[in-house]
């Protein structure tokens, strides 16, 4: 299947060719997926799709156009749409698609058990977090849940020469809960997990977690208002730092003016205890891959060290207008043209347990889930604190509820105390706690 | 396509529902006079849901043969089985009347009647509009959006709609900068519609105007303290309450998945000056986003008076939640692609208009704030918990609108806010049309509302 799909690739862009286009790229994905999914506390559906899509990217000079199909009988049209969007657009002398360069095969993506995988199995699985949920507690309502088995094949030629193609399976769930007791209901929790590897399935952790931060949030109290110190959870920490940091230090942001860190390769941006790293070559990886959406080599990288910004991503277009090397980050679907994204992102962790920064904090709140604006342009960001702890006196003195965190991102980065030792996998980023200081906490 | 469908549904036995789509789309964008995406896509398929033994299976192909139509048909029917044992109440489906027909989009002016020349032109003219405006625009953004599609929807009970839909919109993004910080201007527009209806909805040189001006205010505006306050909300507020705080917990899955308003049928959840709708009825000037004249299970649209003076009165269904509750469809059920199974969304909701003159709205406050739109930044809870970002806030001393501040978010149980009002202005106008509503897939859907004056909870900072 690899070698058919990279075919049709290589195929694309002699067509493209073929009709006028001085440079062309195909990227195909060929996805099928067998999913159950929950509602209303039930089994809600079974469902399995296939879908081939197929996305090209021609250059007329340096003029650029794309477009895309799900139909690989559509791909003489789709390359005629790409070139005459292309001969319509304003030219751009960094439109341009990578060199080849030598691959080495990331370990642990492919696991040939998704072959024996039934429907029945994969309905048994969202069976599992129901049981699993409705044994925690008689108040757990499972609104939202999921678990699928997902087969892709990934291709990418161009006509410079680049030729890649990769087959991988994931298996994924998640879940939404509530907690109802008479007529108080709790906040929502939402918690998921992925793996390539059948064995490695465990949909225990984000069943338990979303569970227990449900029931933790019926029974809150009023907070308190000051500026102090907060405690984010990983969840936290990827919506209110990393987010706004990846907005940050997107090679595209930077061009488009929007990153105030343009000027600040090199310099602090954050408190010396943070440093963030990315590698999309990590065996197992959940985010890794052997090739960007370029077909370049994923590599590792560290963003920020000790403190100081390393280094922004780049795809083909972003290290050309900077002159640089490619950081190999090109992302996206066949669907888009490609973008710029992580891939296995970390923050270090330190060496402090949770608990540990919970007896260091004198006054403040923990917070497992936020749920508000963060603005990466301004870096201002207001939000509620959900499945949040008041903290007295290096102790939990119980759930809050009505209260809102506020602050500015940059600031935040800055007054960062502690990184915790424990991490948690969300997704492709594996976070830990983050203590910080000088934050808004406002009690409703 | 539509007698292959028909043909097939109707021998192959239990309940089926097939669904045809074609789409396709563009997207121009320029960003600082750099021309960024120029791209265009196209998507068919086919959706088949079975209903067996009170199970649903859903299979999609884009073999739109008769053999790829067999055979996602015969996958449904199998992952249906597979789901019966699990299943701890058994599907039924409320009644519907089959339906038939052709229904045309709404349009004196066809989007594919206007080269892509034109549409690149505009898009360049308005981001060099944004930068030219002023010295303190330091970056500019404007995206213009297309999806035209063709929906054929055929059910085993005889129903064969072919829908025809196409949905244009616009975007423009100023950034300011001074001292070391950049703030936003964000303004949209989005129809069900043409060329000429997303152009007169909103013409794109007010969309600069407004972009550039919001981004500048934002330079020397102040943070505010927050807390509870008395505010008016402009329509762009008031259709983001109606759908992501109240509609979201007013769909009949998210209330038997534990939402707050479960037993509230009846009861008073709002103002007696609020009656909160939503419909797929070209309703109120027409062409909004949501417009939905048959829905993905091949139920006609109506409006759906959800809470009438204040009292919660009906949920939002599918064929499957109106089983549940014994009452009718009110066609809300709806797919994004043909590779999505439908489930229950929004379509155009809203709140009624009142008779208070909006001017007449800011009278007797003596200290509180005029919010306006919505910063596209947000989220909503099962439980009618809300936090939004809010694009302008000024200050209202004595009854009177005054300065900027900013940063500003609002937030609190929406049916405590919605408790709260006590005037509702007299004006209408639909504003959320270009954003894309996600519940595991996408939908374009969009609210409105006229202004209205309430109490609620805004995020500031302790100063």
């Amino acid at each position: 299947m690899n070698d058919r799909l990279l075919e049709t690739c290589r195929d694309g862009c002699a067509m493209a060719t073929q009709m006028g286009a001085t440079a062309a790229e195909v990227f195909a994905q060929d996805s099928e997926e067998t999913s159950a999914s929950i509602e209303k506390h039930d089994l809600q559906l079974a469902r399995s799709s296939r879908e081939l899509s197929y996305g090209v990217r021609t250059l007329v000079g340096d003029r650029l156009g794309f477009a895309s199909t799900n139909n690989v009988r559509d791909l003489g049209d789709v390359c005629r749409d790409a070139l005459a969007l292309a001969k319509a657009a304003p030219g751009d002398p960094h439109n341009r698609f990578p060199e080849p360069a030598a691959h080495v095969a990331v370990e642990g993506l492919f696991d040939e058990e998704v072959h024996a995988f039934t429907a029945r199995q994969v309905v048994d699985r969202a069976l599992e977090m129901l049981r699993v949920a409705g044994a925690i507690d008689r108040r757990i309502v499972v609104g939202d849940g999921a678990f699928s088995a997902v087969r892709m094949t990934r291709a990418v030629a161009n006509t410079l020469g680049v030729a890649a193609s990769e087959a991988s399976t994931f298996f994924a769930h998640h879940i939404l809960v509530t907690a109802r007791e008479g007529d108080r209901v709790s906040s929502m929790d939402f918690q998921a997990g992925a793996t390539h590897w059948a064995r490695d399935i465990d949909i225990v952790p984000a069943v338990d977690l979303a569970c227990r931060n449900a029931l933790d949030s019926l029974g809150c109290s009023a907070g308190e208002s000051f500026q102090g110190i907060v405690i984010l959870s990983p969840s936290a920490v990827l919506d209110v730092l990393v987010a706004p940091l990846l907005f940050q230090v997107n090679a595209r942001n930077v061009l488009r003016g929007l990153s105030r860190w343009s000027d600040r390769l090199g310099t602090p941006i954050a408190s010396r205890g943070l440093s963030i790293t990315d590698d999309g070559t990590i065996a197992s990886g959940v985010a890794s891959s052997s090739f960007d959406r370029e077909g370049v080599p994923h590599a590792s990288l560290s963003l920020v060290a000790h403190g100081r910004l390393q280094s922004f991503l780049h795809n083909a277009y972003s290290s050309s207008a900077f002159g640089i090397p490619n950081t190999r980050h090109a992302a996206g679907s066949a669907a888009s043209l490609p973008m710029i994204g992580p891939t296995n992102l970390a923050i270090t962790p330190g060496d402090a347990t949770l608990d540990e920064l919970i007896a260091d904090t004198k006054c403040g709140i923990l917070v497992g889930r936020f749920s508000g604006n963060v603005d990466p342009v301004s870096g201002d960001f207001s939000g509620v604190a959900k499945a949040a702890q008041l903290l007295r006196s290096g102790r939990r003195a119980g759930p809050v509820t009505g209260t809102l965190i506020a602050g500015n991102v940059f600031a935040a980065l800055e007054a960062i105390l502690d990184v915790s030792r424990e991490t948690q996998q969300i997704y492709g980023f594996r976070l830990a706690h983050v203590r910080v200081d000088g934050i808004s906490i406002t009690s409703t | 396509m539509e007698k292959l469908l028909e043909d097939v549904v109707r021998v192959a036995g239990g309940w089926i529902e097939a669904r045809y789509q074609e789409r396709r789309s563009l997207l121009l964008s320029s960003r600082n006079g750099h021309f960024e995406q120029c791209s265009s896509g196209r998507a068919r398929g086919i959706g088949v849901r079975a209903l067996s033994g009170g199970a649903l299976g859903f299979s999609s192909t884009t073999d739109l043969s008769e053999k790829g139509l067999r055979q996602a048909l015969a996958s449904a029917q199998m992952l249906a089985a597979a789901t019966r044992e699990g299943k701890s109440h058994p599907v039924k489906l409320a009644p519907a009347r089959p339906v038939r027909g052709t229904f045309p989009v709404d349009t004196v002016d066809r989007l594919d009647a206007h080269p892509l020349e034109e549409k690149i032109a505009l898009v360049s003219r308005l981001d060099e509009q944004v930068r030219r405006a002023s010295p303190k625009i330091v970056s500019s953004s404007v995206i213009y959006a297309e999806t035209i599609d063709e929906r054929i929807v055929a059910t085993s009970e005889g129903t064969v709609v072919r829908v025809l839909d196409s949905k244009p919109s616009l975007r423009v993004l100023a950034v300011a900068g001074s001292a070391g910080e950049q703030f936003v201007g964000l303004q949209t527009v989005g129809v069900t519609g043409g060329w000429a209806e997303l152009h007169a909805r909103r013409h794109p040189d007010e969309l600069v105007v407004e972009a550039v001006r919001i981004a500048i205010a934002q330079l020397a505006a102040p943070h505010t303290a927050g807390g509870l306050a008395t505010v008016v909300l402009d329509p762009d507020l008031v259709g983001t309450l109606c759908h992501e705080a109240i509609g979201h917990t007013v769909e009949a899955d998210i209330v038997l998945g534990g939402a707050v308003t479960a037993d509230k049928i009846g009861h008073r959840v709002a103002s007696e000056l609020v009656t909160l709708c939503d419909s797929g009825l070209p309703l109120r000037g027409g062409h909004a986003v949501g417009l939905l004249p048959v829905d993905d299970e091949g139920v006609e649209a109506g409006r759906t008076v959800l809470v009438e003076r204040g009292i919660l009165r009906s949920y939002l269904h599918n064929r499957e939640s109106a089983a549940h509750y014994g009452v009718t469809p009110t066609g809300n059920a709806r797919a994004y692609q043909y590779s999505d199974e439908p489930i229950i969304r929004m379509t155009n909701t809203y709140i009624e208009p009142g008779e208070t003159p909006v001017a007449d709205l800011f009278e007797g406050i003596d200290d509180g704030y005029y919010l306006r739109g919505f910063a596209m930044s947000g989220q909503a809870d099962s439980n009618a918990e809300f936090m939004f970002g809010v694009r302008e806030a000024f200050r209202i001393k004595r009854g009177r609108v005054g300065s900027m501040v900013r940063g500003v978010t609002i937030s609190g149980n929406a049916f405590d806010v919605l408790l709260s009002v006590d005037a509702v202005g007299d004006d209408f106008s639909w504003e959320n049309g270009a954003g894309i509503c996600g519940k595991g897939q996408p939908a374009k859907v969009d609210a409105g509302g006229p202004h209205i004056r309430c109490r609620l909870t805004l995020g500031g900072r302790q100063l």
